[in-house]
């Protein structure tokens, strides 16, 4: 039986580590906890099979520079918000975000 | 047959209803209709909104405007409401001595208390000394650890305010657990070298020693003299997550209790009463004043100035003389504002004693005669001013179905409450008071400390809910709704008000609990008080129970929740209340405008 720890699943393809870090920290800060892990796949399948994947239905990918987080049940493509090459400020807010819709509270600007 | 029509011009809306009459003399509603009214209420402007109107109604009958043989208008109350809020207390606080606020996400838990030093000057510190670090924004989360931990060894390090938003960053990379409060904005402020406290609550609640003047006492050691004057501060700090408070020997905390100022009734008897007193107070000297002919307040103090200040925009309005403005009414209410604290470091706010105030005007004539004959050029049909709103008001309110004389109208609109007693003689009785759904909005703005208007108009409007997921939301009541489709991202985790077809975001950040309490709260205050007021006036010999029935008509008739409250509030007297409902189809909506059209047919 495969366990999975309530965290939110960050799928990354080639991602900008300095925007990875931001995001992380982000969740950090919130007190949520987080797995990275390497996939192959678009940014809409990166991040929908995160969010699939989470036990507590969020989830981030990253391709690049190009970030989006998903809610699971919501369609593919369909990211909750989407950034590309975005400053840092914007993905600590991602990051905070992804766990906030957890702890469902209000989201913080991304844009 | 002639066809006739009813217009009454209200102060948001305007109402038609449009009648038959057959040769024989028998009478039939046809159509009715209403739109915003244009321009203030009496004047000129308002026949276009008129015109719209009538075109509306004649639409639905499929007659041209031409058809008209009659316009009635209806003698609409010459008076005018508005309202104004002053802060009754004021707390001042001098040299920067307090932090308190809510930040999302403080870090450690406990309190401690050391002299203040900044981050860039840590390699300054003295062995021995016990210190609370501040670090500004310009380091980050992984420099204010590293800089920590290199000095926790030596340094006796008791507690650290950040201006960034990470207070979880830095604790989990420290190695040693102290209290964090972070997210504080002006940081720069902080006094170095000062001793000063610092608590952060646990998980769920609010912060023990620092809203308590002895255990600020404890903390920092104040003598009984500089724990009476730290008090306003233990008061304002009550309910937060994490809070600051610094020792400052030369600083100085006061509240200040302003020069508030009496107000004067001028009616029966010369009464005077100080707005310290509070709203209830104040209320009851009006009723002792007797007939009031005026009202005015003590020059140069808060409430002279706000008084002054509605009877100079109500001239404006009435274009007539400052000096012929006379205060008939007011309706005093007590209130609590948040008020930003001057020379705060996180944007505190102190929720201040305020009295609310709605002032009512009673002008000369408006000039309907005017409105009628511009009509009557404009369309070439014959337009006559007929009747007082307020009798009109109860002829039309005696076609709802179930009602019987006397009986007794409450029109609640947005400026004023008005109330009239028609007797099974025709005699009627009645009485126009301050107070109405602009106060309400007024009440509802400032003790939620809403940036706009609009946005209280709205929370008085419409029932909330708070959106828990991207597919469902809890409603007010407690019952979940479900949706198809997901909720625009946007509304996540907010309160949303459900206006007709849309949802509306509050932008604040405030528990959908608070706001149900505040609104339930200000509709109580303005409207139970007011129509038990109003109606007292009006009832035979001033007794309520000698009123069989009373009829809600009016734009807050329509509210979802004011026909219940006074339902309730009434039901104590024994009065059959509830929602009007004119000529058993129209809703509270358009009883004036029927009203004109019955008046027509006595009149003949």
């Amino acid at each position: 039986m495969v366990v999975n720890k309530p965290a939110i699943i960050i799928y990354t393809n080639e991602p900008d580590e300095d925007l990875l870090r931001e995001v992380c920290a982000g969740i950090e800060e919130e007190g949520v906890l987080y797995q990275v892990s390497s996939h192959e796949g678009d940014l809409d399948t990166l991040a929908f099979e995160a969010a699939k994947e989470s036990m507590l239905g969020s989830g981030v990918g990253i391709t690049g520079a190009r970030l989006a987080m998903q809610m699971e049940r919501l369609p593919k493509g369909r990211n909750v918000f989407e950034l590309n090459m975005p400053r840092f400020w914007q993905c600590r807010n991602l990051g905070a975000n992804s766990a906030r819709a957890i702890k469902k509270m209000p989201f913080k600007p991304v844009i | 047959m002639k066809l006739i029509a009813g217009v009454d011009i209200g102060n948001s809306t305007t109402e038609v209803c449009i009648g038959g009459v057959e040769d024989n003399g028998k009478f039939h509603f046809l159509s009715s209709a209403s739109r915003m009214t244009t321009g203030t209420k009496g004047t000129i402007p308002n026949v276009h909104g008129i015109k719209a109107a009538l075109l509306e109604a004649m639409d639905k009958i499929h007659q041209p405007l031409s058809a008209l043989d009659l316009v009635r208008l209806n003698e609409a109350a010459p008076v005018i409401g508005d309202t104004a809020m002053e802060t009754i207390t004021e707390t001042i606080i001098t040299e920067s001595s307090m932090i308190g606020h809510n930040p999302s996400t403080p870090a450690g838990a406990g309190e401690a208390v050391g002299e203040l030093l900044l981050l860039e000057n840590i390699w300054k510190g003295k062995p021995g000394t016990a210190y609370i670090i501040a670090a500004s924004n310009k380091f980050s989360y992984e420099e204010v650890a590293a800089r920590m931990n290199q000095h926790i060894p030596e340094l006796d390090i008791r507690g650290l305010i950040l201006q960034a938003d990470e207070a979880v960053l830095v604790e989990n990379r420290l190695n040693r657990p102290i209290p964090i409060v972070d997210e504080v904005r002006h940081i720069s402020k902080i006094p170095e070298g000062k001793l000063a406290a610092i608590e952060v609550a646990l998980p769920g609640t609010t912060i023990r020693m620092l809203s308590n003047p002895y255990g600020i006492a404890t903390l920092l050691g104040l003598n009984a003299e500089e724990t009476k004057a730290v008090t306003p501060i233990a008061k304002s700090l009550v309910g937060k997550r994490s809070a600051v408070v610094i020792k400052t020997p030369h600083g100085n905390i006061r509240e200040n209790v302003l020069p508030a100022g009496e107000i004067t009734f001028h009616g029966d008897q010369d009464l005077c009463v100080n707005i310290d007193a509070g709203a209830d107070d104040i209320m009851k000297t009006l009723t002792d004043a007797g007939e009031i002919r005026d009202i005015d307040g003590q020059q140069d103090t808060n409430v002279g100035n706000m008084l002054n200040r509605i009877k100079t925009s109500m001239a404006d309005v009435a274009q007539s003389q400052e000096n012929h403005i006379r205060i008939t009414d007011i309706l005093a209410v007590d209130t609590l504002a948040p008020v930003e604290i001057s020379g705060s470091l996180a944007g505190e706010t102190c929720m201040e004693k305020a009295v609310g105030i709605a002032a009512m005007v009673k002008t000369q004539h408006l000039p309907m005669q005017q409105i009628a004959k511009r009509l009557e050029s404009e369309l070439h049909i014959k337009a006559v001013v007929a009747g007082v709103e307020a009798v009109m008001a109860s002829l039309g309110a005696m076609t709802t179905p179930g009602t019987k004389l006397p009986l007794a109208i409450l029109d609640m609109g947005g400026g004023s409450t008005d109330a009239a007693v028609l007797g099974p003689d025709g005699s009627v009785r009645t009485t126009h008071q301050a107070g109405a759904g602009e106060l309400v909005s007024m009440l509802i703005q400032t003790e939620l400390g809403l940036h706009s208007r609009v946005t209280a108009e709205q929370i008085k409007k419409y029932p909330m809910g708070k959106v828990e997921s991207l597919f469902h939301m809890r409603l007010e009541n407690g019952a979940m709704q479900f949706f198809e489709d997901s909720i625009d991202p946007r509304y996540y985790g907010h309160v949303v008000l459900l206006a007709p077809g849309e949802m509306l975001k509050v932008e604040e950040d405030i528990p959908m609990e608070r706001i149900l309490e505040v609104r339930r709260d200000a509709k109580k205050k303005v409207f139970v008080r007011n129509a038990i007021r109003a109606l007292r006036t009006v009832a035979p010999e001033h007794d309520l129970r000698k009123i069989p029935n009373v009829v809600l008509v009016g734009g807050s008739a329509e509210d979802f929740e004011i026909p219940e409250m006074l339902m309730e509030a009434l039901s104590e007297y024994r009065i059959v209340c509830g929602r009007g409902n004119i000529r058993g189809c129209e809703g509270p909506r358009n009883a004036v405008a029927t009203g004109l059209l019955l008046s027509y047919l006595s009149d003949r």
